[in-house]
């Protein structure tokens, strides 16, 4: 089962897109994969600003050297449990890219990042199909490395703009 | 993610691979392996990555790998920032060389395309245009973009002293700087009209031609070709699709059939004994012009962007100074000469923040110069005689600002010939002179920039205002206004009393657009109007769209900033000049009236630490329809903030307008106070 085939990296980008080096993170049990090109900084947990109407998972914006960036609890995101923060709790800033064309910072929050590793088309498979139907948006596929499954995320989706003003969908809080 | 796709498929995949492999350092050195193991096991990775480098002839990167490899390995190899400095700038290099392999493989099948564009279309030899550096090319457009400003502004000035020779040259000179450029850079198009202006014009000099208006009329008709060739040529570059080259031909005939006519006649014009007596005034003038040669040339041309960054460092550095000035150990050892070092660098931060922040200031002359050319252009097609009047040129507006007043300042002046000019008969009628007057006046007043636009018309109707406003709904009959409140009406949506519509003004777009676009730069419109005597128009301008002067209030553990031109005042209110409504909606009397409060809390739904309005403070704001309280826990103090954007991330967020780095380095947000309220208004429909 853990077969483990190493390509060289040109023949594997041809033969799938999703295959790369990617950062690994923890979030709760699991492990989590995001695109090395993508990862622009990672660094350690500091102050955020709350922004007001905004989803719980965004956790507010920081100061990264003069620049205004948003965070985002990935916990949250997925809908985890969510959890108090350890020393090895840590933002990783990643640029995406916005559907209106424009490349923006993003930081998410993490339990720990753990390596980079580079993954070969053999090792990835799809999303399973969890029953509900649809694929999650957000997946890129699931690679399985020395028997470990990874989750492959498509951050860009992660971050998307048009979730992160979903005020429409905020239960409205009763004012006092 | 395409992108990314495309490039590993793309026959750059070399080039890729060693992309990845500095993304890849980059990472593991972030994540700290480096610390734990000694820089050492970085150094086969980056010798491994030199060779691979080099394989692909990126030569830059390899060498920069080995350098820091060699550093690496050297006595300061353990200290982190060598690493993390030397695998910042790697990856500055690769950036760098990845761009120019992707440009190369651009243009390649630009350079392959088949001329399938007709023969007459100039397709082909563009594209050997393009195969220059995309450095060059920006340098090109600006440098032209430039020369064709300083262009128009001389021929007006050439048309009002034909015999001004320095402004003949400096038009000659700078056509033929176009036009060397666009020949070195292959765009025959511009090089041929550039060439037929430059003998025309070489002729002027040699007084073989007299400066008509007509020969006026094509230079400034070249130059307006010249500058719509440039636009496509720019968004060709910018990878739009191509354009067909817009048809030069007529334009050539138009500019050889000036050289021409009767030359015999023109020379003995030039000697006639008018020109001699008006000697004396373009002194006067050759002395401007040569001020601002001298003054062009100390400049030097950079990159908005760049300056951007800049902008964000020093306030980076005033920041990182602050903490520094703060920081309680370094003020217990109370040591004098280092207390007077970290003035010295306070001292000098301030000034590298202000100097930055300069540095994003224009004249406002440009605007003007552009102005002078719509006011000559417009008096020409109406029949009109205007003379523009421009004051305080050197007036220094953020970029920004100068950009966006633009099309707002144009309509104006559009507005003012066609609605506010009288014909010269109806002039003449008036007992005026026929010459009329528009004027532009530029100041400093109180913190702001104040541009006037002025004209000696015929003023406001307030009587025909009204009878519009009566007719389209806007006010009641026989509603008692002010003149001003009469006069603001111009600015309602589709408001317009032309009793024709031209192509030049009158189509009810316009001065609602206006007031739009001058208070999104956070300014204001003011109308001063006599009727029989003229209208003048006030915009009242922030010197910049970058800072402002910000109240930061304290809600619960957040901190937000208030700007300072919309709070009018602050008190901390006794719980009996308190009133409810239903007994939710909150009331404050502040000096006989009644003003609503809003709570910031409820707003952003966060916990607030005073309850009661008396254990906090209000602070009294002002939007530009009405008044309210908005109640914050307290309220720490005035601060000069830069305005950052939050992002695309964030789409429109009620009640904020953007967010600023505060004294702390943390980041607070800036409050939009209309939206504020249109964001609980939002609110209560969901109730």
């Amino acid at each position: 089962m853990a077969a483990v085939v190493t390509h060289s990296q040109e023949s594997s980008a041809r033969t799938d897109a999703r295959a790369g080096k990617y950062l690994t993170f923890q979030l709760g049990s699991e492990e989590f994969g995001i695109r090395v090109m993508q990862v622009r900084e990672i660094m350690g947990l500091q102050d955020i600003t709350a922004v007001p109407h905004t989803p719980p998972y965004v956790k507010g914006v920081i100061n990264l050297r003069g620049k205004v960036v948003p965070v985002l609890c990935l916990r949250s995101r997925f809908r985890m449990e969510t959890a108090e923060a350890t020393s090895v709790s840590c933002i990783i800033v990643v640029q995406v890219q916005l559907s209106e064309g424009d490349a923006v910072l993003a930081g998410v929050i993490v339990d720990a990042v753990s390596d980079v590793v580079n993954i070969a088309p053999a090792e990835i498979e799809d999303t399973p199909d969890f029953g509900s139907g649809k694929t999650t948006p957000y997946l890129l596929g699931m690679a399985k490395v020395k028997g470990k499954v990874k989750i492959l995320l498509d951050i860009d989706q992660v971050v998307k703009a048009t979730d992160l003003a979903e005020l429409n969908e905020m239960p409205h809080e009763h004012d006092a | 993610m395409s992108m990314m796709h495309d490039r590993e498929n793309a026959p750059g995949g070399p080039v890729q691979a060693v992309c990845d492999a500095v993304d890849e350092l980059a990472t593991r050195a972030m994540l700290g392996e480096a610390s734990e193991g000694g820089a050492g096991n970085v150094i086969p990775a980056l010798i491994a990555l030199a060779r691979e480098a080099r394989g692909v002839k990126l030569e830059k990167i390899a060498t920069n790998a080995e350098e820091l490899a060699l550093r690496l390995a050297g006595p300061d190899g353990r200290n982190s920032t060598v690493l993390l400095d030397g695998i910042a700038r790697l990856q500055e290099t690769t950036q760098a060389s990845v761009q120019a392999a992707e440009t190369e493989r651009d243009k390649t099948p630009a350079q392959e395309a088949p001329a399938d564009a007709v023969a007459q279309s100039p397709a082909p030899v563009e594209a050997a245009g393009w195969a220059a550096d995309p450095e060059l090319l920006g340098e090109f457009f600006m440098e032209s973009g430039d020369h064709l400003n300083s262009i128009e502004a001389m021929l007006l000035t050439l048309e009002q002293d034909a015999q001004n020779k320095d402004a003949i040259n400096a038009v000659f000179r700078s056509f033929h700087t176009i036009k060397g450029l666009a020949g070195f850079l292959a765009f025959p198009n511009i090089q041929e009209v550039a060439h037929e202006v430059e003998t025309l014009l070489d002729c002027a000099r040699q007084e073989k031609l007299t400066i008509t208006p007509e020969v006026i009329d094509v230079v400034l008709a070249s130059a307006d070709h010249l500058k719509r060739e440039l636009d496509r040529l720019q968004r060709i570059a910018a990878g739009s699709a191509a354009e067909d080259a817009q048809d030069h031909r007529p334009l050539l005939d138009q500019v050889r059939a000036q050289m021409n006519p009767g030359d015999g006649r023109q020379k003995a014009e030039v000697k006639s004994p008018e020109t001699e007596a008006k000697k004396a005034e373009p002194e006067a003038r050759t002395e401007t012009t040569k001020k601002n040669v001298a003054v062009e040339s100390r400049m030097v041309k950079v990159d908005t962007s760049k300056l951007d960054f800049l902008v964000d460092m020093a306030g980076e550095l005033v920041i990182a100074q602050s903490l520094i000035e703060h920081d309680g150990q370094l003020n217990a050892a109370n040591n004098p000469r280092l207390q007077r070092n970290l003035s010295q660098l306070a001292r000098i931060t301030a000034e590298v923040q202000r100097t930055s922040m300069a540095m994003r200031m224009v004249q406002v002359s440009q605007l003007f110069q552009k102005s002078a050319r719509l006011v000559r252009d417009l008096s020409r097609k109406s029949g009109k005689q205007v003379e523009l009047e421009v004051s305080g040129e050197d007036t220094e507006l953020d970029r920004t600002i100068v950009e966006d007043l633009s099309d707002p300042l144009m309509h104006m002046i559009r507005n003012s010939m066609d609605h506010g000019i009288e014909t010269p008969e109806q002039r003449a009628a008036a007992g005026k002179t026929p010459l009329a007057k528009v004027s532009l006046k530029a100041y400093h007043q109180a913190g702001f920039i104040i541009v006037e636009v002025s004209d000696d018309g015929r003023g406001l109707d307030r009587q025909k205002i009204l009878k519009k406003a009566v007719e389209r709904g806007l006010v009641q009959e026989g509603a008692a206004l002010t003149d001003k409140e009469v006069f603001n009406l111009i600015f309602e949506p589709g408001f317009s009393t032309a009793e024709k519509i031209t192509d030049v003004s009158g189509r009810g777009v316009g001065m609602d657009v206006v007031r739009k676009s001058i208070q999104k730069m956070r300014g204001r419109i003011d109308i001063e109007s006599r009727p029989g005597e003229g209208s003048t128009f006030f915009l009242k301008l922030p010197l910049t769209l970058a800072i402002i002067d910000g109240l930061v209030v304290k809600v619960g553990e957040e901190r937000y900033i208030v700007p300072i031109f919309a709070v009018r005042e602050l008190f901390r209110p006794a719980e009996d000049a308190r009133y409810t409504v239903e007994g939710r909606d909150e009331m404050i009397l502040v000096r006989g009236n009644l003003l609503p409060v809003t709570r910031l809390s409820s707003c952003f739904r966060i916990e607030a630490r005073a309850a009661q309005v008396s254990e906090g403070v209000l602070v009294v704001v002002e939007t530009t329809t009405k008044s309210f309280c908005l109640f914050v826990d307290e309220v720490i103090g005035k601060q000069e903030v830069v305005i950052k954007n939050l992002g695309g991330t964030f789409k429109r967020l009620p009640g904020i307008s953007g967010g600023a780095i505060l004294g702390d380095g943390r980041v607070g947000l800036i409050l939009d106070v209309d939206t504020i309220l249109s964001g609980i208004e939002g609110n209560l429909e969901h109730v």
